[in-house]
């Protein structure tokens, strides 16, 4: 396969996290290579009576120090918080001082998650106005505009943080959020690299942030039987590929990556951590509660990244999987890497970290793009832990349990949302 | 408005408004009693599937009928596109849940006291929510609904940024066209304010008019006497083709997307940006997309919100982005007409645009009675006009400090 031409490369110089395993990029790699799970009890609500109530919360609020003018956006939630803190620190990462000589050639392409509800208030609002049958609606709006928040309720809007984030570091270039499940923070900074590869801007900044542990988050997945409800031993619940895998643990967090075009990179003498070097989009267009059965969208995505890198499924050396520890994904995700892989799906590595920070939503592939860095920078590769039982269905190397030191250049992490929309990224070790 | 192209259209020449008293719920004790309803509308006219209805909430309904209306027009037939090569590309706001149907989940979870527990939300209140309950309310249904009804298995993204989701999910979806990741695109939005929860919202942030003794005359956009955005509901759907695919087809072609930005204002979101200089950095940057100079702009579709800070901004922006030619340019604000529709506003806004290619035409601002110094350009007031526009310009905004602007022209 051939790259077309004098296509403008795009690089990462800087990263940033926080997850349930750590406040930052650096505390949450050490947890991913030994082995440790964030997953706890839920303690952000009383989930005690929930199906599920475990979650990987992010526990550490040191990462608040990291906040700027915290006043302009003191009403917004946690998820929010993740995503400017983890903006800041790759920013910093980055060598960044908040300042680019053309601020219109510095954009902001997110992926954060609905913002969190006020859930007390709406619950008192509906309740007082509950008549047996219905909401009683004149005084249900009248009491509305007494009971909640202006500037609360304003930060749920999805676009919120990506309009904090371009304020902050005065970033007046394109600026987008999207919100395509489980995929959208890898969508995001795979959408950010075409706008530089286009040429519509230098730098981006790209990520994503969510937290669905909240009773209507929680609530709405256990309806769905999406959870894991092994709440007796939480830090083995989330296992994929495990053949007693019973479904997804909530996490939450936030991450964030400053791409630019290779030339401007090296005009400030950044530090480059690895390229962007292919990106695939697509929909499985088969229902809206499953996976296609035989992982067509889970299929061409992975070819489009591939073919939008240029490189054949021998050069990948890790595949960072959705592996999300739902009985059908991880079993379709293995059938759609054999499809495409073929003979070397058995000798390429193949490893979940979501058995370690759980799934973190839209928040969940900047996570993994940033455990593919580490893994091409540290030459270690994380773990899937909680991998006992074998499953026939599930026949690949998942990297079990340990770490494992490899030489990796070419990673490809998958995305595959909620609904059917998939992403794949192609991450690189530098090289001229 | 109405539904279909042809209605929407006859309206907004007619300059007909389709704001009304709110039909959807009691707005008795609320200072605001008006909006602009999707009326007449039943999802299962646009579907084969209508099992599906139900796990649609009324955004996702409004939208997956818009992307009919688009495929029908666009005469797309079953198997003779490559459904590989076959994208979504939508923009989508905050989708409110029912609060009915909440209330029935929260009254069950009261206990003896009286007071509200969350333990038995856990057992009780969940019982009595629906099992797919959250999927009627995920941004990414739009588009996930759309693929699976026309088999679009191409890239597919949804847009989240606010008011501006419309005109990007257009923008973005020409581009991945463009950089040939696809031939052929259902792009648009859709949102729907008329809720109860968003009305609440709208009018604690001071954006909402409350007059309502003339529902007709409220949305007055760059008018003088302006005191307020309408909320209002609505879809739209384009079908984007790269331009051999169409011809080969033998597609009609309304126009050519030529040029897209994208900026940000750059200001903390709750603040306003009164000098309209990311809307005028997102001009800029779609004309140089575009390769037009204002002089080859003869036409924009404003975003035109009726509040009375927004429009002196978005005036500023045009003119700080034009310069002379801003005032050579006739200007309309079709929100006089549809209200606001949040993220679906754009999308609608483009659709104008395109009929106005068509129809050589252009759609009045109504309401506009008595002119504002600060807004000082041509708004084409109350009447339609003939024009025969070369190329329009779409422009959007939102509270998040998003911009964006789309260039559609007639195809040479």
């Amino acid at each position: 396969m051939e790259l077309e031409k004098n296509r403008r490369r795009v690089v990462i110089t800087g990263i940033g996290a926080v997850t349930p395993l750590g406040p930052d990029v650096e505390t949450t790699w050490k947890a991913l290579k030994e082995g440790r799970s964030g997953v706890g009890p839920v303690t952000l609500f009383d989930a005690s009576t929930f199906p599920s109530r475990i979650a990987a919360e992010v526990k550490d609020d040191s990462f608040k120090r990291h906040l700027p003018n915290l006043e302009d956006y003191s009403h917004a939630g946690r998820n929010t918080f993740f995503g400017i803190a983890a903006a800041m620190m790759a920013a910093r990462a980055a060598g960044l001082d908040n300042t680019v000589e053309d601020p219109r050639r510095f954009g902001i392409y997110f992926a954060s998650g609905e913002g969190i509800t006020d859930f007390s208030n709406l619950v008192k609002l509906i309740l007082n106005n509950w008549s047996g049958s219905g909401v009683e609606m004149p005084n249900m709006l009248a009491q509305g505009l007494k009971v909640l928040h202006p500037l609360r309720e304003l930060e749920q809007e999805p676009s919120m943080p990506a309009g904090h984030l371009a304020a902050i570091f005065n970033a007046q270039g394109p600026n987008l959020n999207t919100l395509t499940a489980c995929a959208a923070s890898s969508q995001a900074i795979g959408e950010a690299t075409e706008i530089i590869r286009r040429g519509d801007a230098d730098i981006m900044l790209s990520g994503g942030a969510h937290s669905m542990i909240h009773p209507f988050g929680m609530g709405g997945f256990c309806l769905l039987n999406a959870l894991s409800t092994s709440n007796e031993e939480p830090t083995k619940a989330s296992r994929p590929f495990d053949r007693k895998r019973d479904g997804f643990v909530l996490g939450e967090g936030g991450g964030a990556v400053i791409l630019e075009e290779l030339q401007f990179a090296k005009s400030r003498e950044a530090h480059i951590y690895a390229e962007v070097l292919g990106y695939g989009s697509t929909s499985d267009a088969f229902r809206i509660t499953d996976m296609h059965p035989e992982g067509r969208g889970g299929i061409t995505s992975m070819r489009a990244a591939l073919s939008n890198a240029g490189i054949s499924p021998q050069d990948v050396d890790y595949i960072n999987a959705h592996g999300t520890s739902t009985v059908i994904n991880d079993r379709v995700e293995t059938l759609s890497i054999k499809k495409v892989f073929k003979e070397s799906a058995y000798e390429t590595p193949v490893s979940s970290t979501k058995s370690m920070t759980g799934h973190l939503i839209a928040a969940a592939g900047v996570a993994e793009i940033i455990a593919c860095i580490m893994t091409i920078k540290d030459g270690v590769i994380p773990p899937t832990i909680n991998y006992e039982n074998p499953d026939p269905d599930c026949d690949l190397d998942y990297v079990p349990n340990e770490a494992r030191e490899a030489k990796v250049d070419v990673a490809l992490s998958n995305s595959f949302g909620f609904g059917g929309q998939n992403v794949c990224l192609v991450i690189k070790k530098f090289s001229e | 408005m109405g539904i279909g192209k042809t209605a929407f259209w006859q309206a907004l020449i007619a300059g007909n408004s389709g704001v009304d008293y709110i039909s959807a719920f009691d707005t008795d004790h609320f200072p605001v009693k008006i909006a602009g309803e999707v009326k007449d509308f039943s999802a299962r006219d646009f579907l084969e599937n209508r099992k599906v209805l139900k796990v649609m909430g009324r955004d996702i309904q409004l939208a997956v009928a818009a992307a009919r209306l688009a495929v029908d027009d666009a005469g797309i037939e079953g198997d003779s596109i490559d459904r590989t090569r076959f994208g979504v590309s939508l923009g989508a706001g905050l989708i409110s849940s029912d609060i009915d149907e909440l209330g029935l989940a929260l009254s069950r979870s009261v206990d003896e006291a009286g007071k509200f527990s969350i333990k038995m939300f856990g057992e009780e209140g969940l019982r009595n929510l629906f099992p797919l309950w959250l999927l009627k309310y995920l941004p990414n249904m739009l588009a996930c609904h759309i693929s699976i009804i026309y088999d679009a298995q191409g890239p597919s993204n949804t847009i989240t940024a606010g008011d501006t989701s419309g005109t990007q999910a257009i923008g973005e979806a020409s581009r991945i066209i463009q950089r040939g990741d696809a031939d052929i695109f259902l792009a648009g939005a859709a949102e729907s304010k008329v809720h109860p929860l968003t009305i609440v919202r709208q009018h604690l942030l001071g954006n909402l008019s409350e007059s309502s003794d003339e529902p007709k005359k409220v949305s007055r956009p760059f008018e003088k006497n302006r005191d307020g955005l309408v909320l209002a509901e609505g879809a739209g759907v384009v079908v984007l083709e790269e331009i051999s695919h169409a011809e080969k087809r033998g597609a009609k072609i309304y126009g050519e997307v030529v040029g897209f930005g994208s900026a940000s204002s750059a200001s903390p979101p709750n603040r306003a940006d009164t000098d309209g200089s990311g809307l005028a950095r997102s001009i800029k940057a779609a004309l140089a997309d575009s390769a037009f100079s204002a002089q080859n702009i003869d036409y924009i579709l404003a975003y035109g919100l009726s509040c009375p800070f927004s429009d002196v901004a978005e005036t500023r922006g045009i003119k700080e982005a034009l310069g002379e030619r801003a005032r050579q340019i006739p200007v309309s604000a079709i929100k006089s007409m549809t209200g606001h529709s949040g993220a679906a506003s754009g999308a609608i806004e483009f659709i104008a645009a395109a009929l106005a290619l068509e129809n050589f035409k252009i759609p009045p601002t109504i309401n506009y009675d008595e002119s504002d110094p600060e807004c000082d350009l041509d708004y084409v007031p109350n009447q339609a006009r003939d024009l025969e526009p070369e190329a329009v310009l779409v422009n959007s905004f939102s509270f998040g400090g998003q911009n964006s602007s789309l260039v559609l022209r007639k195809l040479k």
